[in-house]
């Protein structure tokens, strides 16, 4: 893990691993469990599905090796379920990690995964997903069925990740994930920060700190910039509604609302995975999970 | 006469004292948020250790990449002529100075009489300077001082992806899961860096002898690898990293004399 | 003929140590590279035609072909290389000269030419340099001149650099193809070019040696479409083999190729008729255009898409370095001597789609070219290919899409850089575009 990287006792750049299993489900013998785990380069996370519908799911932060996150998450997802890995008909496997996911009988990518799994948390009046990444960042056009029309990714840069947010949050001593509403506490939008590049971006917030600028000033600027770079790039994949973001990112509300503005257009509202909506950090997992089940239904066909 | 430079670094303050040219003492603080203080204590621990105030010295010298943060200077020189100054007093021969820092890497080239001639930066990314290094040794999960010995051990090294320091980090990540020997992965951490370094010098020619400054040059493993890549061993003098304020020290000293002319 | 002792205009001095070490090194590697691509080639095709053995050999650069022609030149055969497919190699085969494409496909030589240009420019022109810096090119180095054509800002420069150790006879191209001036001003061009190089090999080029090499070429062309027309139904080939067929010629004895390759043609036929496909007949149908392809190390996308998971399989490409090398034949009408050479100049200026040429319409032989070819064989799926760094292909692209957009064809804007790098990045867009292709996906 990648942990001792911060050797303060407080680590700002940690976020909350947890695992839940949905109120009032049950499964029992006779039903379809399947799973997909989406391992992730900063996070992995695990869906358990009955007959296609959520059952319970796991979020952990992604080790230094792969096949133990991938059997970590699955756990967490399993915990309390009184479910064995056994007991799961057909486990997909996506996500940076998913060809080291050594329980999965399939690896489908995490552009696939997200489309569909967005279509299952949102419904299928979703088009465009956002999908932002510890490592990078996707825009996807799906259709109705939640099936990839076309895609974008922007990999080949951390600026706008989920890591240059835990730089930032580092950085700026602010848990991260208080970041996206203290980036919202500024009175006038500032201008955004010009460099992209996270590790340039670091000194040039560091130098706007000298200037005087306050914390929410220079957390704005960056998540500004950074809002500019993912509307950027869902206007290239072209925009249309229904728009909803996935991935760690999509509970920075900074990030969220910045988008909104640029884009002059609202994302379907985040289901409340606090409490008992779904949590869409774990989008990539239920695709995989509901193509589990379409894979295996296909097979016991004759 | 007393002549002090300062080298107003990313990460650090350097300050260094010479009498009449001749180096006295050195002092150095970390830049964090505020550089101007910083620099206030480096020059003030470098004057204590000699006995001198500030009221004792006759020209002050800022250099660095915080250079308009001194907080005061009878003048500023760029770090370039700076490191050619430092170049030619360490080293009588030294044609070719390359001076790696926290987040910049520099190559100067200087005639005999420490007289910049020509030179290229590197300030587009971070990954061919000290921040690398930093992060890499977190992703391995060891000490920063450790990670250069370590990569000495290695005969090969991994490839790893040099082109930016968080795709960096979760390349060696996964090398180490892919059980790849953490000596290999060190060495492949310099080797990348050395290769861009060393691009970068040959844009203005690789001229014997090259000396190696800046906090980067105190790193064996580095310094293995870009001997590698050169093909010849570089020079690197007592404590490198205050090689840039060594030279706006000297350069101090000439100046003052010309004042007092 | 120059000498390294003429003062380099562009190249730095580089010490005969350095560059023999780095030659050597890179060799080695590059040898490496070659023999891994041809494994994964026949891990691919468990039943790989027997008669790909040839050009497994011949994809070995540094291998026969190098000692057959240092063999030919010792016999006092003078060698003509060229940069760009304009160069009409009918008149160096004319003139009993060796003609040899000139490309570079090494990654590892394109850090070398950042010491005389900056990164900005074209990794295949960086790498040329880089390949010239330490002599590595087996072709460029056995070449006595060298033909570049002046079609792009890199290309342009490139034979102003690579002059400091070669002849160089640069062509112009109108960049205005469909004027009755500009082929006139292309035709000029070639009636030059028959003159300099008669002059440089000594050999008069006659009208029987010129119909000889003429017809020759129309016989490769003939082989060549029989090979991409066998491509058209259920895969008999890899996309990647075919490929290797294609760019070989480029190198080889194109005599002895046209035999090797109709060779091959046979064979394929068989497995036509026994319906022996190299993979289900339903594997995603990818088509690749774009910037040049380079053997060896640029085998990286295509191993990506037939090694990919899911699966896919090129069955066809609109790249310089592929389909476009023998795709249209040299039409004579009157076999005497002008016509011949105007002949030769409609094909290689007319022909030709690169980016580089617009007209009223803009590049519409490109567009053209893309669509029949996606109707004609069965395409599903277009993978726009683009090294970064050139803007010709870079600014066709969105044209291209809306093209392809109408008839519902999936594209996907791929760029990369001369670089093993980026992979494990690629993979993942390479395989979420297959999953889009394939029905697999899907409830």
């Amino acid at each position: 893990m990648i942990e001792s990287s911060i050797k303060s006792s407080v680590e700002f750049w940690r976020w909350e691993e947890y695992n839940r299993i949905m109120p009032g489900k049950k499964w029992t013998s006779k039903d379809l469990i399947t799973a997909g785990v989406d391992v992730g380069s900063v996070g992995s996370k695990a869906a358990i599905m009955v007959n296609g519908e959520a059952y319970s799911w796991g979020i952990t932060r992604t080790g230094s090796n792969s096949p133990e996150s991938a059997k970590k998450v699955l756990d967490w997802a399993l915990r309390d379920t009184g479910l064995k890995v056994s007991d799961l008909k057909y486990i997909v496997g996506t996500g940076y990690g998913r060809v080291n996911v050594p329980m999965a009988n399939k690896a489908i990518t995490e552009i696939a995964c997200h489309a569909k799994g967005a279509n299952y948390i949102w419904g299928s009046s979703v088009r465009t997903v956002l999908d932002v990444g510890g490592q990078d960042i996707k825009a996807i056009r799906s259709d109705e069925t939640g099936r990839v029309v076309s895609f974008l990714m922007n990999d080949k840069c951390a600026a706008g990740t989920g890591r240059g947010m835990e730089v930032f949050a580092d950085l700026l001593k602010i848990p991260i994930e208080d970041i996206g509403g203290i980036s919202l506490k500024v009175d006038e939008e500032p201008p955004p920060v010009s460099c992209t590049c996270v590790a340039f971006a670091k000194t040039e917030a560091m130098g706007l700190l000298r200037k005087g600028w306050s914390k929410e000033k220079v957390l704005a600027a960056y998540t500004r910039a950074m809002a500019v770079r993912m509307a950027n790039l869902i206007n290239r994949v072209g925009l249309e509604k229904e728009l909803v973001i996935t991935g760690g990112q999509s509970k920075n509300i900074g990030i969220v609302s910045r988008i909104e503005v640029i884009l002059g257009v609202k994302c379907l509202p985040m289901p409340n995975w606090r409490e008992n909506g779904l949590d869409p950090m774990v989008a990539g997992a239920f695709g995989a999970a509901l193509f589990a089940k379409a894979l295996y239904e296909k097979a016991q066909k004759p | 006469m007393i002549a002090v430079g300062m080298d107003l670094g990313t990460q650090r303050v350097k300050a260094v004292v010479l009498k009449d040219g001749a180096v006295m003492s050195r002092g150095q603080a970390f830049s964090g948020f505020d550089p101007t203080d910083a620099a206030e204590q480096a020059v003030e621990e470098a004057l204590k250790q000699v006995h001198l105030q500030k009221a004792d010295v006759a020209y002050f010298v800022a250099t660095g990449s915080a250079i308009e943060m001194a907080p005061y200077a009878n003048s500023t020189v760029s770090m370039m002529s700076a490191d050619a100054k430092a170049g030619i007093y360490l080293f009588q021969n030294a044609r070719t100075i390359i001076d790696v820092g926290a987040e910049e890497a520099r190559a100067v080239k200087c005639d005999e009489n420490g007289v910049m001639v020509d030179f290229v930066v590197n300030e587009r990314c971070a990954a061919g300077a000290g921040t690398f290094i930093e992060a890499m040794a977190r992703a391995l999960e060891v000490k920063l001082e450790e990670i250069g010995p370590l990569s000495l051990k290695a005969e090969r090294a991994s490839p790893i992806n040099a082109s930016c320091v968080i795709f960096g980090e979760s390349d060696v990540v996964s090398l180490i899961h892919r059980q790849e020997s953490k000596p290999e992965i060190a060495r492949a951490v310099f080797d990348a860096m050395a290769d861009r370094i060393s691009s970068m010098v040959h844009r203005i020619g690789v001229n014997p002898e090259v000396i190696v400054v800046g906090g980067v040059a105190k790193d064996v493993g580095f310094i293995a690898s870009l001997n590698r890549k050169l093909g010849l061993n570089v020079l690197i003098p007592d404590y490198p990293d205050y090689a840039g304020a060594l030279g706006a020290a000297l350069i101090a000293t000439s100046r003052a004399k010309e004042v007092q002319k | 003929m120059k000498t390294e002792k003429v003062e380099k205009k562009y190249m730095p001095e580089i010490p005969r140590r350095e560059i023999d070490e780095l030659r050597n090194s890179i060799t080695a590697a590059s040898q490496k590279i070659i023999t891994e691509n041809i494994e994964r080639m026949k891990k691919a095709d468990p039943n790989r035609p027997e008669a790909m053995k040839y050009f497994d050999e011949m994809a070995n650069i540094f291998g026969p072909r190098q000692k057959e022609i240092a063999a030919e030149k010792e016999k006092g055969k003078k060698v003509i290389g060229y940069m760009c497919l304009f160069a009409p190699t009918e008149l160096i085969s004319a003139a009993d000269a060796i003609p040899v494409k000139v490309s570079s496909g090494w990654y590892d030589t394109s850090k070398l030419g950042d010491r005389v240009v900056p990164v900005e420019v074209c990794p295949v022109i960086r790498s040329t340099i880089g390949a010239k810096m330490i002599e590595l090119s087996p072709f460029l180095e056995l070449s006595d001149a060298l033909i570049s054509v002046l079609t792009c800002d890199g290309m342009t420069k490139l034979s102003e650099i690579l002059s400091d150790y070669k002849t160089i006879w640069g062509m112009n191209v109108p960049r205005v193809k469909d004027a009755d001036h500009s082929l006139r001003f292309w035709n000029d061009e070639i009636r030059k070019m028959k003159t300099q190089i008669e002059k440089f090999t000594g050999n008069k080029i006659t009208h029987k040696n010129l119909k000889a090499a003429i017809e020759q070429t129309q016989r490769a062309t003939r082989v060549f479409r029989r090979l991409q027309d066998l491509r058209k139904g259920p895969p008999v080939i890899m996309g990647r083999d075919a490929m290797l067929v294609n760019q070989a010629y480029l190198w080889d004895d194109k005599k002895r190729w046209t035999e090797k390759t109709e060779a091959l043609c046979d064979e394929l036929e068989k497995r036509k008729q026994r319906k022996e496909w190299v993979c289900p007949p339903e594997t995603p149908r990818v088509l690749v255009t774009g910037t040049p392809m380079y053997w060896p190390d640029n085998w990286k996308l295509p191993a990506l898409v037939e090694e990919a998971n899911p699966k896919g399989i090129i069955v066809a490409d609109e790249l310089c370095s592929g389909e476009r090398i023998l795709n249209d034949p040299v039409g004579v009408d009157e076999w005497n001597m002008e016509d011949m050479l105007n002949a030769i100049g409609e094909r290689y200026l007319m022909a030709s789609t690169c980016p580089c040429f617009t007209s009223q319409d803009g590049n519409e032989d490109r567009i053209n070219w893309l669509l029949t070819k996606v109707k004609e064989w069965n395409v599903q799926g277009v993978i726009y290919y683009v090294i970064r760094g050139c803007m010709l292909y870079a600014m066709e692209y969105a044209r291209i899409k809306k093209a392809l957009d109408k008839i519902n064809i999936p594209v996907y804007y791929l760029d990369t850089e001369y670089t093993r790098e980026d992979v494990g990045q690629m993979k993942t867009r390479v395989e979420a575009f297959l999953e889009m292709l394939t029905a697999r996906v899907d409830f």
